[in-house]
């Protein structure tokens, strides 16, 4: 009865096989043909990371911040993700072209971030934010990320090696145990840049449709 | 595009042929007769079909009047 | 060509206890290594859990930060208990219904110590923030070859078990345990290959790691659950399954169709129409196997509902095969865009996939534990109460935390829709029902401990043990019992 064992084994290594190609070879085909667009500036959309925003990539991937933000815009008329003001239109496969790994992310206990960069621009608002969320957002339950700042009591010497230009001041009502500056660790910095550079509002031609 | 619109469908009607073709020759190899017997497999002498194999530690009938302690 | 009376007769014929007892070391390692990571894995959810609704519970510790516990409660959930759980039942139901002793046992054990290290070194990894940042797949590389070896041997013992059988018949179970064997290695595969090796990237990469997501479920843990469910039911109440036309349909159906439903994960993405339309459709299409797998089991139970109350396999059992009927439905009403457009970024997904997996394929697990770990070792379990404990715990607790979250998330999925809602009412709105998800969580941990219990105590040497098993229903199979193993014994010397 070999012969119905293999059949078996081979019966359902073919059912595999159809939707490793059906679902991850095709698409990668269709996408693969997809470039970046010249804008008006002669610079490209969308560009890939580099610096301070790729470092910032990292450390929002490591400390797994997709696990509450997606990185999406929906279509208008399919949720209200454009009436929510997250993005200006929907986003397409080209938005993503340089993603490794992706992160468009499946939940959405905290607001999409797709255009968080064009919706919230400030360096102050963001470090205030991932400090302790309760101070710009109430009632927000985002962990506090008070491992990427250095908290500075008033008139402590600034760390070695920092600037007085990336101290960040916490509004007199929320200072608590004297702490009344903040100083972003490298990390803290990386993060900020990448979130105020994530912004998908680029008019690209497909999305109009 | 194109070439995956052809790939898409050369590769849908493989498949389907050969699953088509699978399930004729399971039907010729006899994969479809005695069934029921397939269904018995699980059962043998010392396990036959309707006797219950599985009961709460300590109450089983049997195991009440034994009461055997090793 | 009469496949009932066809034997092949170059393999010997062995026993079921002989089975059983060449199985004990293989399997109970692996099994034992499940409750472990499931009370990590259920320890790591409470975790997070609590953080969602309490931010600052054990706040400030980097290691335990939300965004690194929760893929650790994914990892250890889903590899360390699921992939134990599901191995360990995949070599004894294997052995059982090949008549065929486990070969390699030695390789296994080690296997089921290497992938044991494996986990453990990964969550670490994740902990310490080296995830690869694909969800699903965040264990970091340098963990996966200790997860992917042992794995390959299970494969090997399997097909040697498969092609080197007594038996002529390949009962159902075998079916979904051989195509497991197949499907899972490949998927790993493919999916580590197109996301964290980066042969694709962007939105490719994001539909690589959803059929993948999808598929960990429903080509690995759920033909195992199947298997379970298709093997307990008709041997713990004596009778053959209900149709096993039906169940052909059921096993070609799942294959064909669970395989193309991941994309609906992505619905309303920067996805090609084409593929979030195949994923619904391969949704949809699950219907068929669903149903004729629900006819199965509970046409098989009708009638026999009484044993219900005498035999914890069968809770356990019965109770997986429902869920998996309910869950199955859920799913595939839950992938049509309409039901997407609200419940796609919320809290329901999370609830449906805790219904699956601990309401439909956990409690099939412990059922083949409740049902094999005294044939297995030749103790009897210690407490009746303590299973009585963690089947109640188990169902109570489920229902809490699917109930709660599916609810909360279909509210909050409406809210996010009506941009007058303020996106921090809408927070504010899901944090009571995040604390009842913690209570279920908790009621859950606590049949968890009790079945850690009652499992310590029957591993332990048989000199120890508490009553005399009762799976030997009748005085001639006590007696045959003692006869084999004084006659086992006698082989050792």
């Amino acid at each position: 009865m070999t012969s119905r064992k293999i059949g078996l084994t081979l019966g359902v290594f073919l059912t595999i096989t159809a939707s490793v190609t059906g679902l991850v070879i095709v698409p990668n085909w269709q996408f693969r043909e997809l470039q970046p667009v010249k804008k008006a500036d002669g610079s490209q959309y969308p560009m890939p990371l580099f610096g301070e925003q790729a470092k910032g990539r990292e450390v929002y991937i490591d400390q797994g911040c997709i696990y509450c933000h997606s990185q999406q815009i929906r279509m208008k008329g399919y949720g209200a993700d454009i009436r929510r003001n997250w993005g200006t239109r929907r986003s397409v496969p080209r938005d993503y072209i340089h993603e490794k790994p992706h992160q468009l992310g499946t939940m959405r206990t905290g607001p999409d971030l797709a255009s968080i960069g064009s919706r919230q621009p400030s360096t102050v608002w963001h470090a205030l934010h991932l400090y302790d969320p309760q101070i710009t957002s109430p009632g927000s339950i985002m962990p506090r990320f008070q491992y990427l700042y250095t908290e500075l009591r008033d008139g402590e010497a600034l760390p070695p090696g920092t600037f007085e230009a990336d101290v960040v001041k916490i509004p007199p009502q929320f200072q608590k145990n004297g702490v009344t500056r903040l100083m972003p660790t490298d990390r803290g910095k990386a993060l900020v840049e990448y979130l105020k550079g994530l912004n998908k509002t680029f008019p690209l031609p497909e999305a109009a449709q | 595009m194109f070439y995956v619109f052809v790939f898409i469908w050369a590769f849908a009607i493989v498949a389907g042929i050969t699953m088509v073709w699978l399930l004729a020759w399971a039907i010729r190899q006899g994969e479809f007769k005695n069934l029921r017997a397939g269904a018995r497999s699980i059962f043998d002498e010392n396990e036959p079909e309707g006797k219950v194999t599985d009961y709460f530690p300590g109450e089983a009938p049997l195991m009440r009047q034994l009461e055997v302690r090793r | 060509m009469s496949a009932a009376v066809e034997t092949n007769p170059q393999v010997e014929v062995v026993s079921r206890i002989e089975v059983d007892r060449s199985a004990e070391g293989a399997v109970t390692i692996y099994w034992a290594s499940a409750l472990f990571w499931l009370t990590i894995a259920t320890i790591a959810g409470l975790i997070s859990s609590a953080k969602l609704h309490s931010p600052d519970f054990l706040g400030n510790i980097e290691w335990l930060t939300f965004g690194r516990i929760r893929p650790v409660h994914w990892d250890t959930a889903i590899y360390g208990f699921g992939g134990t759980a599901a191995s360990g039942t995949l070599l004894w139901l294997q052995a059982r219904l090949c008549q065929t002793r486990i070969p390699f046992p030695a390789l296994l054990i080690a296997g089921g110590v290497i992938f044991n290290v494996g986990i453990l070194l990964g969550s670490i990894g994740v902990l310490m923030g080296q995830s690869t940042g694909v969800e699903t797949l965040e264990l970091p590389l340098y963990a996966m070859p200790l997860l992917v070896i042992p794995y390959v041997f299970i494969v090997i013992a399997n097909f040697k078990m498969y092609f080197t059988r007594k038996t002529s018949h390949t009962y159902v179970s075998q079916w979904y345990l051989m195509a497991v064997t197949v499907w899972f290695p490949i998927l790993v595969l493919s999916a580590e290959a197109c996301t964290n090796l980066g042969a694709v990237d962007g939105v490719a990469q994001a539909i690589a790691n959803w059929w993948y997501g999808h598929n960990v479920v429903g080509l690995f843990a759920t033909p195992t659950g199947i298997a379970a469910a298709y093997y307990l039911i008709p041997k713990v109440i004596g009778k053959p399954i209900h149709s096993y036309h039906l169940s052909l349909l059921g096993f070609w159906s799942n294959a064909i169709f669970y395989n193309w439903a991941g994309t609906h994960h992505l619905t309303g993405g920067p996805l090609p129409a084409w593929t979030i339309t195949i994923g619904v459709v391969g949704s949809l299409m699950m219907f068929i196997p669903v149903i004729t797998i629900g006819i199965n089991h509970h046409m098989t139970m009708l009638g026999s509902f009484h044993h219900l109350k005498t035999s914890p396999t069968l809770r356990f059992a019965v109770m997986g095969s429902m869920i998996y009927t309910l869950s199955s439905f859920q799913g595939s009403l839950e992938s049509l865009r309409s039901h997407q457009e609200i419940t796609h970024f919320t809290h329901y997904t999370i609830g449906h996939v805790h219904f699956g997996m601990y309401g439909f394929f956990a409690p099939l697990m412990f059922a083949m534990m409740y049902y094999a770990m005294p044939r297995l070792t030749g103790n009897e379990w210690s407490s009746a109460r303590l299973i009585r404990i963690h089947f109640w715990c188990t169902l109570i607790g489920m229902l809490v935390y699917a109930i709660s979250m599916c609810y909360a998330g279909i509210r909050q999925g409406m809210m996010m829709n009506d941009p007058t809602a303020p996106f921090l009412d809408i927070v504010r709105f899901t944090v009571p029902f995040l604390w009842i998800r913690t209570l279920g969580g908790l009621i859950l941990f606590a049949g968890t401990i009790a079945f850690l219990i009652n499992f310590w105590r029957i591993v332990q040497p048989h000199r120890l043990r508490f009553v005399t098993p009762t799976l030997m229903t009748t005085e001639r199979d006590y007696n045959m019992l003692l006869n084999k193993e004084k006659e086992l014994e006698q082989n050792d010397k």
